[in-house]
Protein backbone atom coordinates (compact mmCIF):
# COMPACT_ATOMS: atom_id res chain seq x y z
CA UNK A 1 0.00 0.00 0.00
CA UNK A 2 1.33 3.24 -1.01
CA UNK A 3 0.29 6.37 1.11
CA UNK A 4 0.60 9.58 -1.40
CA UNK A 5 1.20 13.35 0.46
CA UNK A 6 -0.88 15.31 -2.02
CA UNK A 7 -4.05 14.82 -3.73
CA UNK A 8 -2.28 15.60 -6.66
CA UNK A 9 0.39 13.27 -6.64
CA UNK A 10 -2.68 10.81 -5.65
CA UNK A 11 -4.19 11.73 -9.07
CA UNK A 12 -1.37 11.44 -10.96
CA UNK A 13 -0.47 7.59 -9.88
CA UNK A 14 -3.85 6.87 -10.29
CA UNK A 15 -3.88 7.82 -13.64
CA UNK A 16 -1.42 5.79 -14.63
CA UNK A 17 -2.66 2.71 -13.36
CA UNK A 18 -6.31 3.51 -14.75
CA UNK A 19 -3.95 3.07 -17.93
CA UNK A 20 -2.54 0.21 -17.12
CA UNK A 21 -5.65 -1.07 -15.66
CA UNK A 22 -8.66 0.39 -17.02
CA UNK A 23 -11.18 -2.65 -16.22
CA UNK A 24 -10.28 -3.87 -13.44
CA UNK A 25 -9.49 -0.92 -11.26
CA UNK A 26 -11.46 0.52 -9.09
CA UNK A 27 -11.32 3.68 -6.45
CA UNK A 28 -13.02 4.12 -3.11
CA UNK A 29 -14.12 7.25 -1.93
CA UNK A 30 -14.92 7.27 2.20
CA UNK A 31 -16.25 9.59 4.36
CA UNK A 32 -15.68 7.97 7.58
CA UNK A 33 -17.07 10.14 11.07
CA UNK A 34 -15.40 8.49 13.94
CA UNK A 35 -17.38 7.41 16.89
CA UNK A 36 -16.65 9.23 20.33
CA UNK A 37 -17.23 6.54 22.27
CA UNK A 38 -15.73 4.18 20.31
CA UNK A 39 -12.40 2.82 22.32
CA UNK A 40 -10.21 3.32 19.22
CA UNK A 41 -10.80 6.65 18.99
CA UNK A 42 -10.21 7.30 22.52
CA UNK A 43 -6.71 5.64 21.99
CA UNK A 44 -6.27 8.14 19.29
CA UNK A 45 -6.46 10.99 20.97
CA UNK A 46 -4.78 10.01 24.53
CA UNK A 47 -1.49 8.60 21.52
CA UNK A 48 -1.86 12.52 20.19
CA UNK A 49 -2.29 14.29 23.40
CA UNK A 50 1.26 12.03 24.73
CA UNK A 51 2.81 12.95 21.74
CA UNK A 52 1.75 16.87 22.05
CA UNK A 53 0.76 17.76 25.48
CA UNK A 54 -0.25 21.71 24.97
CA UNK A 55 -1.80 21.55 21.79
CA UNK A 56 -4.35 18.72 22.04
CA UNK A 57 -5.26 19.14 25.98
CA UNK A 58 -7.90 21.87 25.05
CA UNK A 59 -8.71 20.16 21.68
CA UNK A 60 -12.87 20.27 21.83
CA UNK A 61 -14.54 16.66 21.60
CA UNK A 62 -16.01 16.78 18.39
CA UNK A 63 -15.23 13.78 15.73
CA UNK A 64 -12.89 15.24 13.08
CA UNK A 65 -14.08 13.26 10.15
CA UNK A 66 -11.68 12.23 7.50
CA UNK A 67 -12.10 11.77 3.69
CA UNK A 68 -9.78 8.67 2.36
CA UNK A 69 -9.79 8.27 -1.17
CA UNK A 70 -8.13 4.36 -1.93
CA UNK A 71 -7.75 2.99 -5.74
CA UNK A 72 -7.44 -0.59 -5.90
CA UNK A 73 -6.43 -2.91 -8.58
CA UNK A 74 -7.33 -6.26 -7.63
CA UNK A 75 -5.29 -7.94 -10.58
CA UNK A 76 -2.10 -6.43 -9.64
CA UNK A 77 -2.54 -5.81 -5.87
CA UNK A 78 -1.83 -2.33 -6.20
CA UNK A 79 -3.32 0.55 -3.71
CA UNK A 80 -2.66 3.90 -3.86
CA UNK A 81 -4.48 6.15 -0.68
CA UNK A 82 -4.67 9.36 -0.30
CA UNK A 83 -6.10 11.17 3.00
CA UNK A 84 -7.49 14.43 4.36
CA UNK A 85 -9.72 16.20 6.75
CA UNK A 86 -9.82 19.23 4.86
CA UNK A 87 -13.79 20.03 3.85
CA UNK A 88 -12.37 22.64 1.31
CA UNK A 89 -10.47 19.42 -0.89
CA UNK A 90 -13.69 17.78 -1.20
CA UNK A 91 -14.64 19.80 -4.49
CA UNK A 92 -11.54 19.41 -6.25
CA UNK A 93 -11.23 15.73 -5.00
CA UNK A 94 -14.74 15.24 -6.83
CA UNK A 95 -13.43 16.86 -9.84
CA UNK A 96 -10.31 14.59 -9.94
CA UNK A 97 -12.75 11.64 -9.70
CA UNK A 98 -14.07 12.89 -12.82
CA UNK A 99 -11.31 13.30 -14.55
CA UNK A 100 -10.50 9.88 -13.77
CA UNK A 101 -13.51 8.60 -15.04
CA UNK A 102 -12.59 9.64 -18.26
CA UNK A 103 -9.76 7.36 -18.38
CA UNK A 104 -12.90 4.10 -16.96
CA UNK A 105 -15.04 5.26 -19.56
CA UNK A 106 -12.25 5.03 -22.15
CA UNK A 107 -12.72 8.98 -23.40
CA UNK A 108 -10.13 11.20 -24.93
CA UNK A 109 -7.80 13.29 -22.06
CA UNK A 110 -8.51 16.93 -22.32
CA UNK A 111 -5.71 17.96 -20.11
CA UNK A 112 -5.25 21.80 -22.24
CA UNK A 113 -8.82 22.14 -21.31
CA UNK A 114 -8.72 22.39 -17.63
CA UNK A 115 -6.07 25.27 -18.09
CA UNK A 116 -8.34 26.93 -20.76
CA UNK A 117 -11.17 29.16 -19.95
CA UNK A 118 -14.61 28.50 -20.02
CA UNK A 119 -16.10 29.98 -22.97
CA UNK A 120 -13.00 28.02 -24.59
CA UNK A 121 -13.92 24.76 -23.52
CA UNK A 122 -17.69 25.11 -24.21
CA UNK A 123 -17.50 24.75 -28.02
CA UNK A 124 -14.80 21.67 -27.42
CA UNK A 125 -18.05 20.18 -25.44
CA UNK A 126 -20.58 20.48 -27.91
CA UNK A 127 -18.23 19.08 -30.57
CA UNK A 128 -17.84 15.60 -28.83
CA UNK A 129 -21.12 15.60 -28.17
CA UNK A 130 -22.18 15.80 -31.98
CA UNK A 131 -20.17 13.33 -32.88
CA UNK A 132 -21.17 10.72 -30.57
CA UNK A 133 -24.31 9.55 -31.53
CA UNK A 134 -22.96 8.28 -34.65
CA UNK A 135 -20.07 6.54 -32.84
CA UNK A 136 -22.46 3.42 -31.93
CA UNK A 137 -23.37 2.08 -35.00
CA UNK A 138 -20.15 2.34 -36.82
CA UNK A 139 -16.87 0.86 -36.44
CA UNK A 140 -14.60 3.45 -36.78
CA UNK A 141 -15.99 5.50 -33.97
CA UNK A 142 -12.89 5.86 -32.58
CA UNK A 143 -10.76 7.05 -35.25
CA UNK A 144 -13.51 9.56 -35.62
CA UNK A 145 -13.51 10.65 -32.05
CA UNK A 146 -9.56 10.70 -32.03
CA UNK A 147 -9.67 13.38 -34.84
CA UNK A 148 -12.03 15.22 -33.23
CA UNK A 149 -10.17 15.38 -29.98
CA UNK A 150 -7.26 16.29 -32.66
CA UNK A 151 -8.68 19.14 -33.92
CA UNK A 152 -9.42 20.22 -30.62
CA UNK A 153 -5.86 20.36 -29.69
CA UNK A 154 -5.11 21.92 -32.82
CA UNK A 155 -7.94 24.99 -32.47
CA UNK A 156 -6.22 25.46 -28.83
CA UNK A 157 -3.08 25.54 -30.10
CA UNK A 158 -3.76 28.45 -32.96
CA UNK A 159 -5.53 30.53 -30.30
CA UNK A 160 -1.98 30.62 -28.02
CA UNK B 1 -27.77 -6.77 -5.90
CA UNK B 2 -30.01 -3.66 -6.17
CA UNK B 3 -30.90 -2.29 -9.53
CA UNK B 4 -28.71 0.85 -11.09
CA UNK B 5 -30.64 4.21 -10.00
CA UNK B 6 -31.45 7.01 -12.19
CA UNK B 7 -29.41 10.00 -11.83
CA UNK B 8 -31.62 11.81 -10.02
CA UNK B 9 -32.77 9.30 -7.50
CA UNK B 10 -28.95 8.34 -6.90
CA UNK B 11 -28.44 12.09 -6.11
CA UNK B 12 -31.04 12.29 -3.92
CA UNK B 13 -30.44 9.07 -1.98
CA UNK B 14 -26.91 9.58 -1.48
CA UNK B 15 -27.71 13.16 0.23
CA UNK B 16 -30.44 11.42 2.46
CA UNK B 17 -27.67 8.86 3.24
CA UNK B 18 -24.38 11.88 4.17
CA UNK B 19 -27.42 13.49 5.81
CA UNK B 20 -28.68 10.63 8.24
CA UNK B 21 -24.78 9.28 8.81
CA UNK B 22 -24.23 13.10 9.74
CA UNK B 23 -27.04 12.81 12.27
CA UNK B 24 -25.84 9.82 13.56
CA UNK B 25 -23.02 11.65 14.40
CA UNK B 26 -20.62 8.60 13.32
CA UNK B 27 -20.13 6.34 10.91
CA UNK B 28 -18.98 6.31 7.07
CA UNK B 29 -20.63 5.97 3.26
CA UNK B 30 -18.46 4.65 0.82
CA UNK B 31 -18.42 5.52 -2.97
CA UNK B 32 -17.04 3.65 -5.62
CA UNK B 33 -16.80 4.34 -9.11
CA UNK B 34 -15.10 1.76 -11.84
CA UNK B 35 -15.63 0.56 -15.14
CA UNK B 36 -18.75 -1.00 -16.30
CA UNK B 37 -17.04 -3.76 -18.43
CA UNK B 38 -20.09 -6.44 -18.74
CA UNK B 39 -22.79 -5.16 -20.84
CA UNK B 40 -26.40 -4.40 -19.68
CA UNK B 41 -28.16 -4.38 -22.75
CA UNK B 42 -28.38 -8.26 -24.32
CA UNK B 43 -28.46 -6.64 -27.76
CA UNK B 44 -24.56 -5.43 -28.50
CA UNK B 45 -21.57 -8.20 -27.92
CA UNK B 46 -20.01 -7.33 -24.72
CA UNK B 47 -17.23 -4.69 -25.33
CA UNK B 48 -14.91 -6.04 -22.39
CA UNK B 49 -14.75 -9.89 -22.90
CA UNK B 50 -11.68 -11.01 -22.34
CA UNK B 51 -9.14 -12.33 -25.09
CA UNK B 52 -6.77 -14.31 -23.58
CA UNK B 53 -3.89 -14.27 -26.00
CA UNK B 54 -3.68 -10.67 -25.55
CA UNK B 55 -2.85 -9.46 -22.12
CA UNK B 56 -3.68 -5.61 -23.26
CA UNK B 57 -7.44 -6.44 -24.65
CA UNK B 58 -8.88 -4.05 -22.41
CA UNK B 59 -6.39 -0.97 -22.89
CA UNK B 60 -8.12 0.44 -26.84
CA UNK B 61 -12.25 -0.17 -26.64
CA UNK B 62 -13.93 0.28 -29.79
CA UNK B 63 -16.14 2.42 -28.11
CA UNK B 64 -16.19 4.48 -24.87
CA UNK B 65 -17.88 2.44 -22.13
CA UNK B 66 -20.21 3.86 -19.01
CA UNK B 67 -18.75 3.71 -15.71
CA UNK B 68 -20.42 2.62 -12.37
CA UNK B 69 -20.95 4.56 -9.30
CA UNK B 70 -22.09 2.89 -6.18
CA UNK B 71 -22.42 4.04 -2.58
CA UNK B 72 -23.32 2.16 0.27
CA UNK B 73 -22.92 3.01 4.64
CA UNK B 74 -20.85 -0.15 5.48
CA UNK B 75 -22.80 -1.36 7.33
CA UNK B 76 -23.01 -5.19 5.94
CA UNK B 77 -22.75 -6.97 9.95
CA UNK B 78 -24.34 -5.63 13.42
CA UNK B 79 -22.31 -5.91 16.09
CA UNK B 80 -23.57 -9.37 16.90
CA UNK B 81 -22.22 -10.41 13.65
CA UNK B 82 -25.55 -11.11 11.91
CA UNK B 83 -25.69 -9.89 8.20
CA UNK B 84 -27.89 -6.36 8.46
CA UNK B 85 -30.97 -6.23 6.52
CA UNK B 86 -31.04 -2.49 6.35
CA UNK B 87 -27.85 -1.80 4.61
CA UNK B 88 -27.89 0.67 1.90
CA UNK B 89 -26.68 0.14 -1.16
CA UNK B 90 -27.25 2.35 -3.92
CA UNK B 91 -25.69 2.30 -7.58
CA UNK B 92 -26.20 3.99 -10.40
CA UNK B 93 -24.76 4.31 -14.12
CA UNK B 94 -23.08 7.02 -16.03
CA UNK B 95 -22.71 6.90 -19.53
CA UNK B 96 -19.60 8.22 -21.02
CA UNK B 97 -21.32 11.55 -22.35
CA UNK B 98 -22.40 12.59 -18.68
CA UNK B 99 -19.40 12.17 -16.90
CA UNK B 100 -18.77 15.68 -16.68
CA UNK B 101 -22.63 16.87 -16.06
CA UNK B 102 -22.32 13.72 -13.42
CA UNK B 103 -19.78 14.95 -11.66
CA UNK B 104 -20.66 18.54 -11.09
CA UNK B 105 -23.48 17.36 -9.32
CA UNK B 106 -21.35 14.98 -7.47
CA UNK B 107 -19.42 16.96 -6.24
CA UNK B 108 -22.27 19.58 -5.00
CA UNK B 109 -23.64 16.44 -2.99
CA UNK B 110 -20.92 15.22 -1.43
CA UNK B 111 -19.85 19.15 -0.10
CA UNK B 112 -23.05 19.34 1.13
CA UNK B 113 -22.86 15.96 2.27
CA UNK B 114 -19.95 16.06 4.23
CA UNK B 115 -19.92 18.76 6.69
CA UNK B 116 -17.79 17.19 9.90
CA UNK B 117 -14.86 17.80 7.77
CA UNK B 118 -12.52 20.80 9.05
CA UNK B 119 -13.55 24.04 7.50
CA UNK B 120 -11.25 26.38 6.66
CA UNK B 121 -10.12 28.60 9.74
CA UNK B 122 -11.01 31.77 10.21
CA UNK B 123 -11.91 32.04 13.26
CA UNK B 124 -8.66 33.48 14.73
CA UNK B 125 -8.61 36.16 11.97
CA UNK B 126 -12.14 37.48 13.01
CA UNK B 127 -11.96 36.90 16.79
CA UNK B 128 -8.41 39.44 16.30
CA UNK B 129 -10.56 42.08 14.55
CA UNK B 130 -13.11 41.87 17.00
CA UNK B 131 -10.85 42.64 19.80
CA UNK B 132 -9.09 45.60 17.64
CA UNK B 133 -12.70 46.52 17.53
CA UNK B 134 -13.73 46.71 20.94
CA UNK B 135 -10.44 48.10 21.98
CA UNK B 136 -10.65 50.71 19.64
CA UNK B 137 -14.45 51.66 20.97
CA UNK B 138 -13.36 51.36 24.97
CA UNK B 139 -10.58 54.41 23.77
CA UNK B 140 -13.59 56.20 22.24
Amino acid sequence: MVLLETSQEWQTQTSRLLQARPTTTRITTKYNIPNLESERYEKKLNKKRKRDDEKEADAPKVPLATLELKTYDPESGVVLKFKTNRAAEVGRLITSLGTLGRYMAALPVKEEAQDVAMEDAEPAVDETKDTTPAAPSTNDAKPQQGGGGGGNKKKKKGKK
Amino acid sequence: MSKALSQDEFFTQLATLLEKTQQKGHGSVFLTQKRLSHDTSAKSPPPGTKVADDPLWDLNPPNPLPILIRATDGDSQSKDKVKNKNKVKLSTVVQPDDIEAFFARYAEVCKAGMQSLKKRDRSKRKKDKSKKKKTGDEKK
